[in-house]
C-alpha cells in the first residue's frame, strides 16, 4: 500500500510538472511579449503548441501575434508571410476547437489585416466573410465582449467609408466594455483582450 | 529490498531533470547567419530562438533519440533527428522555402482576374466596372492586350484567332455555347453572368496541356466554393429586370439568378436603325443556379444554366431590293456537376461533368433551318504534391459532341445533315520550382477523335526566370489542335484537326503597385479547312491545305497607385497576320484582325459623391475588306475604329447603387465594314453597301438593391 503511495505520488509529481511546464511556458510567453519581444514570443507559443496539440490556446496566440504585427504593414512580402502564418495557426486552431467564438473573431481579424493593406483587391471579397464571421461568434456567445466591440469597429470603418453616421455602433461598443469584466473563462490564459481599445473608441465617440 | 526498489523509482525520477546541452549555429546558404528562428525539440517544451549571429543555446531533461526542428518564415522547416548528447554544436543550414507570392510564376500568355495570385492582373470589381463592358465580362476582357476588337461580333478575337479559336471552360468543364444566339452584325454577350465566378483566368497562348481543343485561348471561370451570407439581389433596368437570392444552409448553399431582357421600350424610344429595322426586338429569359455542398475533405458543385431567347429583325443586303428577314428562336440547357476531394498525402482528385443541349430555329427570308447539339464532357484529373518545389497534375477527359441540322426551303425541299463525334484525351503536367527563381512547367496531351479517326499529341513547356525582386522573364511553347468547326463537319467529316505552334515570350514587373507586361509571340498554323465555294455548303470541297502565321507584340500597363483614387490601364496589342484558308485564293490578312489595338481604362473614385466613375477609351486600325473592283485580294481597309465610354456608379445607400453607362459617348460613325454585290452592275462595277452597328451608341440605365441582414453588401459586383 505504502508502494503504490508513493508510485502515486511520483506519477503526480511528474503530471503537475508537466502542467507546471504549460504554465511556466504560457507566463514566459506574454511576459516576452509585454517587452515587446514578439518574435520571441511568437516562437515560445509555437513550440508550446507543437508540445501541446489538443490545446487550441498557444495556436491562437500564434495567430493573434502575427495579425497584430501586419495591421500598418506596408511591405507585401512581408505581410505575406505573416498573415499565412496566423491563418495557418488560425486553421491548426479551428480544427482543435470547432466553433470557437474567439478563434472566429481571430480569423476575422486576419482578413481584416488584408482589407486594410490594400481594400481595392480584399474589399470586395474579403468583407462579407468578415460580417458573416462576426455575426456567427454573436450568434455562439452573445455576450462576448470582443465580437461584439470587433464588429461595431469593423462596422464603424464601413461606415465612414460610406460617408455614414457611427453613433449606431459607438453604442455597440459602450455595451461591449462592462462585458469585458463579466464574461470569464476558467480556462488560464483565455484571450482577454480589447477592453483598453473599446474605451479609447468609446472616448473618440464622444468627441 | 524495499527501499532499494524506492530508491531505484526515485532515481530514475530525478535523471530525467538532468540536463543534456542543446547548441549550434543556424545560416542560409550564403553562410548569413539566421537571427529569431525557432529551435526545439518536437512534442517538448525545450527549445530558444537564434541570436543575431544565427547561435542558439538551451537545455533539455529528454533522453535518448529525439527530432530537433529548426523552423522560419519563408524557409523549409529543417528536421535533424539524432541521440540528444549529439545534438551539440550543430551547423544547420535552412533553404529557402518556394514563395507562391513573391517567388517565380508560370505566367506566360496568362492573364488572371478575381484571384490573389500574383499573375491577377485585373481584380473581382473590374470585370464588371468598366467602362463599356455594359456587365458583359467578355466585354471586360477585351481591354486586354492581344485581343482585337471586332465590334460586329461581341467575341474573343485573340493574336489573329477567330472567335471559335477560345474556349471557355467553368470549373475546368467545358461551356459548349458560351455566347447568346444573335443574328448577323449583332453583337452578342457572354451567357454566363459575372457575379457567380470567384477568379477568371484568361490564357492568349501557350496554356496547360490540361485544355484542348483550342487553337488560340482558353478563358476559365471558376464558381464561388461558399457563398458568405444570404441575401437577395434586386435589378431594375432599362432592358429588364433580375432577382437573385442565395440561400444558406450550413455547409450547403444554393444561388438562384434569374433574367428578363426586353429591348422592345428602348427601341421605341431609340430606335437602332442602320441598316436594320426590327420586327421582334431581342427578348430573352435566362435562369441559373449553383448549388454547392461543402464536406470535410471535399467540395461537390452544381451549375445550371438555361435561357430562352427570340428575335426578329429585317436586315439590309446589297444583293435584294428589299430588306432580308432573320429570326431566330433559342434555347439553351447546360448543366456543370463536379467534385473535388482531398486526400492525405497531399494527393487531390477533381471529377466533373458538362452536358448542354442547344436549339435554334431559325428563319431567313422564306428558307428555315433547325438545329440541335448535344455535347458532354466528362473529366477526371488527380493531382499530387510531392513538396512544394515539385507536383504532377494528370487525368483523362471524354467529349461527346451530336450535332443535327435540318434545311428546309418555301417548296418544302429539306436537306439533312449532322456528326456524332467522340474525342478523349489524356494529359500530365509537371511544375518543378528549382528555386524562387527558376521555374518549369512541362506537359503533354494526347487526343483521339473517332470522327476524324485521328490522333494529336501535342508538347507544352514554360520556363520562367526572376531576374531580380520585381521582375522575370518566361518563354512558353505548345503545341494546340482543334478540330475543324461544325460548318464543315457537318458536311465532311474527312477532314484532319487544325493545328498551331505558339512561341511566347514575356517580361513583367510587378513594382509598387504598376504592373508592366510585354510579351512577343509567333504563331504558326497549319491544316486550316479550306473550301471552294463561295460559302461553306454541302458540295464543296473541302481540304486541310490553309495555313498561315500571326505575329506580335502585346503591352499592359496598370497602374493604381500614382493618382489619388485614380486606377487605370492600358493596353496596346500589335499584330501581323496572314492566312490562306477558307475560301481564300491567296494568303492575306483576314476581317478580323486590325492591326493595332490600343484600350484606355480608368476609373475614378470620388469620396464626397460616393461614387465611381469610368471612361474607357478603344481604337483599333482599319480592318481589311476585300474589293473585288481591283485585282488585289483583301487590300483595302476601313477607317479605324474609335470609342469612348462613360459609366457612373453611384451608391445611394450600401446597398442601393444607381449605374448609368453610355456607350460610344460621341456617336462616333464607326465602320464594320462593306458589303459588295455578288454581281457587277451595267457598267461592271460592283456595288458595295456599308457595314455599320445597328446603333452607333447605347445607353443603360440601373438600380440594384441587395436585402440582406448585415446592411453592408451590394451589387457592385454584379455591374
Amino acid at each position: 500500500m505504502k508502494k503504490v503511495t508513493l508510485i502515486l505520488a511520483f506519477l503526480i509529481a511528474n503530471i503537475t510538472l508537466a502542467q507546471d511546464q504549460y504554465t511556466k511556458g504560457m507566463q514566459k510567453a506574454f511576459e516576452l511579449w509585454g517587452n515587446g519581444n514578439t518574435s520571441e514570443a511568437a516562437n515560445l507559443f509555437e513550440r508550446i503548441a507543437t508540445a501541446e496539440p489538443d490545446n487550441w490556446l498557444p495556436y491562437y496566440y500564434v495567430a493573434q501575434i502575427n495579425t497584430i504585427i501586419s495591421f500598418g504593414e506596408k511591405d507585401q512580402e512581408k505581410l505575406t508571410k505573416q498573415l499565412g502564418k496566423a491563418q495557418e495557426y488560425t486553421d491548426l486552431a479551428k480544427a482543435i476547437s470547432k466553433d470557437n467564438p474567439e478563434i472566429l473573431i481571430q480569423q476575422a481579424l486576419v482578413h481584416t489585416a488584408w482589407v486594410a493593406f490594400d481594400g481595392a483587391t480584399y474589399g470586395m471579397t474579403l468583407s462579407a466573410k468578415v460580417n458573416a464571421l462576426y455575426k456567427k461568434a454573436i450568434e455562439i456567445a452573445p455576450d462576448n465582449p470582443r465580437a461584439i466591440f470587433s464588429k461595431a469597429e469593423w462596422d464603424m470603418g464601413t461606415a465612414q467609408f460610406f460617408g455614414q453616421d457611427v453613433t449606431p455602433y459607438c453604442k455597440d461598443v459602450e455595451r461591449s466594455i462592462p462585458l469585458f469584466d463579466t464574461y470569464t473563462s476558467d480556462i488560464p490564459f483565455y484571450p482577454k483582450w480589447g477592453k483598453e481599445r473599446a474605451q479609447m473608441i468609446a472616448e473618440n465617440c464622444k468627441e | 529490498m524495499k527501499h532499494l526498489q524506492y530508491i531505484i523509482i526515485f532515481l530514475i525520477s530525478i535523471s530525467s531533470f538532468c540536463q543534456t546541452k542543446i547548441s549550434g549555429i543556424v545560416t542560409d546558404k550564403k553562410n548569413t547567419p539566421l537571427a529569431g528562428v525557432n529551435i526545439y525539440l518536437e512534442g517538448t517544451y525545450d527549445g530558444a530562438s537564434t541570436n543575431e549571429k544565427g547561435e542558439f543555446y538551451f537545455e533539455t531533461t529528454e533522453k535518448n533519440t529525439q527530432t530537433l526542428i529548426a523552423s522560419m518564415m519563408s524557409y523549409e522547416t529543417h528536421y535533424e533527428m539524432g541521440d540528444v548528447s549529439y545534438l551539440k554544436g550543430l551547423k544547420i543550414i535552412l533553404r529557402e522555402a518556394i514563395n507562391e507570392l513573391t517567388g517565380v510564376t508560370l505566367t506566360a500568355g496568362t492573364f488572371e482576374a478575381g484571384g490573389t495570385s500574383k499573375a491577377s492582373v485585373l481584380k473581382p470589381l473590374d470585370i464588371v466596372t468598366t467602362a463599356g463592358a455594359a456587365g458583359d465580362f467578355v466585354a471586360a476582357l477585351q481591354t486586354l492586350p492581344g485581343t482585337s476588337t471586332v465590334n460586329e461580333s461581341g467575341r474573343l478575337f485573340v493574336r489573329g484567332g477567330t472567335a471559335g479559336e477560345t474556349q471557355i471552360f467553368v470549373d475546368g468543364l467545358r461551356v459548349f455555347q458560351p455566347f447568346l444566339a444573335t443574328g448577323n452584325n449583332i453583337p452578342t454577350r457572354g451567357r454566363l453572368s459575372p457575379f457567380l465566378f470567384k477568379g477568371i483566368s484568361f490564357s492568349t497562348g501557350g496554356y496547360s496541356a490540361e485544355y484542348g481543343q483550342a487553337l488560340s485561348s482558353v478563358l476559365q471561370l471558376n464558381t464561388t466554393d461558399l457563398p458568405d451570407e444570404e441575401k437577395t439581389d434586386l435589378g431594375i433596368m432599362s432592358v429588364g429586370g433580375n432577382l437573385g437570392h442565395t440561400k444558406i444552409w450550413g455547409n450547403k448553399s444554393l444561388s438562384v439568378n434569374t433574367s428578363y431582357l426586353n429591348l422592345a421600350p428602348y427601341e421605341s424610344l431609340i430606335p437602332s436603325n442602320q441598316g436594320v429595322s426590327w420586327n421582334k426586338p431581342y427578348e430573352s429569359i435566362s435562369g441559373e443556379a449553383v448549388y454547392r455542398s461543402n464536406y470535410d475533405k471535399g467540395i461537390f458543385k452544381l451549375y445550371t444554366g438555361f435561357s430562352k431567347s427570340d428575335l426578329d429583325i429585317d436586315q439590309e443586303d446589297i444583293n435584294y431590293e428589299d430588306f432580308i428577314n432573320f429570326k431566330n428562336k433559342n434555347s439553351n440547357l447546360y448543366f456543370n456537376a463536379s467534385y473535388k476531394h482531398f486526400y492525405d498525402k497531399e494527393w487531390t482528385l477533381y471529377t466533373g461533368a458538362s452536358v448542354s443541349v442547344d436549339k435554334n430555329d431559325i428563319g431567313i427570308i422564306t428558307n428555315t433551318i433547325e438545329n440541335k447539339e448535344t455535347a458532354s464532357h466528362t473529366k477526371i484529373k488527380l493531382k499530387k504534391s510531392f513538396t512544394n518545389r515539385f507536383s504532377l497534375n494528370f487525368g483523362a477527359e471524354h467529349f461527346i459532341s451530336d450535332f443535327s441540322e435540318t434545311f428546309k426551303d418555301a417548296s418544302n425541299f429539306s436537306f439533312d445533315t449532322g456528326y456524332t463525334d467522340n474525342l478523349t484525351a489524356t494529359f500530365a503536367e509537371t511544375d518543378i520550382f528549382f528555386s524562387n527563381k527558376f521555374a518549369l512547367k512541362l506537359g503533354a496531351r494526347a487526343e483521339y477523335s473517332s470522327l476524324l479517326n485521328n490522333v494529336t499529341l501535342s508538347p507544352r513547356v514554360t520556363v520562367a526566370h526572376k531576374n531580380n525582386e520585381h521582375s522575370q522573364f518566361s518563354f512558353a511553347y505548345g503545341d494546340f489542335y482543334q478540330n475543324p468547326s461544325r460548318d464543315y463537319l457537318k458536311f465532311d467529316a474527312g477532314l484532319k484537326p487544325q493545328k498551331t505552334s505558339h512561341y511566347i515570350l514575356n517580361y513583367q514587373s510587378i513594382k509598387n503597385k504598376k504592373t508592366f507586361r510585354i510579351e512577343a509571340y509567333y504563331k504558326d498554323y497549319k491544316s486550316l479547312v479550306k473550301y471552294n465555294t463561295e460559302l461553306p455548303v454541302f458540295d464543296a470541297e473541302y481540304t486541310n491545305f490553309g495555313k498561315g502565321y500571326a505575329t506580335g507584340l502585346d503591352i499592359f500597363w496598370r497602374d493604381n497607385k500614382s493618382i489619388k483614387n485614380l486606377d487605370y490601364w492600358a493596353s496596346y496589342s500589335y499584330l501581323d497576320t496572314k492566312r490562306n484558308d477558307r475560301n481564300f485564293r491567296e494568303s492575306a490578312t483576314p476581317n478580323f484582325a486590325a492591326k493595332h489595338n490600343l484600350s484606355l481604362v480608368t476609373k475614378y473614385f470620388i469620396e464626397d459623391l460616393r461614387s465611381q466613375v469610368g471612361v474607357s477609351y478603344n481604337y483599333a486600325s482599319g480592318r481589311p475588306y476585300d474589293n473585288p473592283n481591283t485585282p488585289e485580294f483583301f487590300a483595302e481597309k476601313t477607317k479605324s475604329y474609335n470609342n469612348l465610354s462613360f459609366n457612373w456608379a453611384y451608391l445611394i445607400t450600401q446597398q442601393k447603387i444607381l449605374f448609368l453607362s453610355i456607350n460610344n459617348i460621341a456617336s462616333i460613325n464607326n465602320i464594320n465594314g462593306y458589303q459588295y454585290a455578288n454581281t457587277p452592275d451595267a457598267t461592271g462595277n460592283f456595288n458595295r453597301r456599308t457595314i455599320r452597328p445597328t446603333a452607333d451608341s447605347f445607353f443603360f440605365v440601373g438600380f440594384f438593391w441587395t436585402i440582406s441582414k448585415n446592411k453592408t453588401t451590394n451589387q457592385l459586383d454584379n455591374l
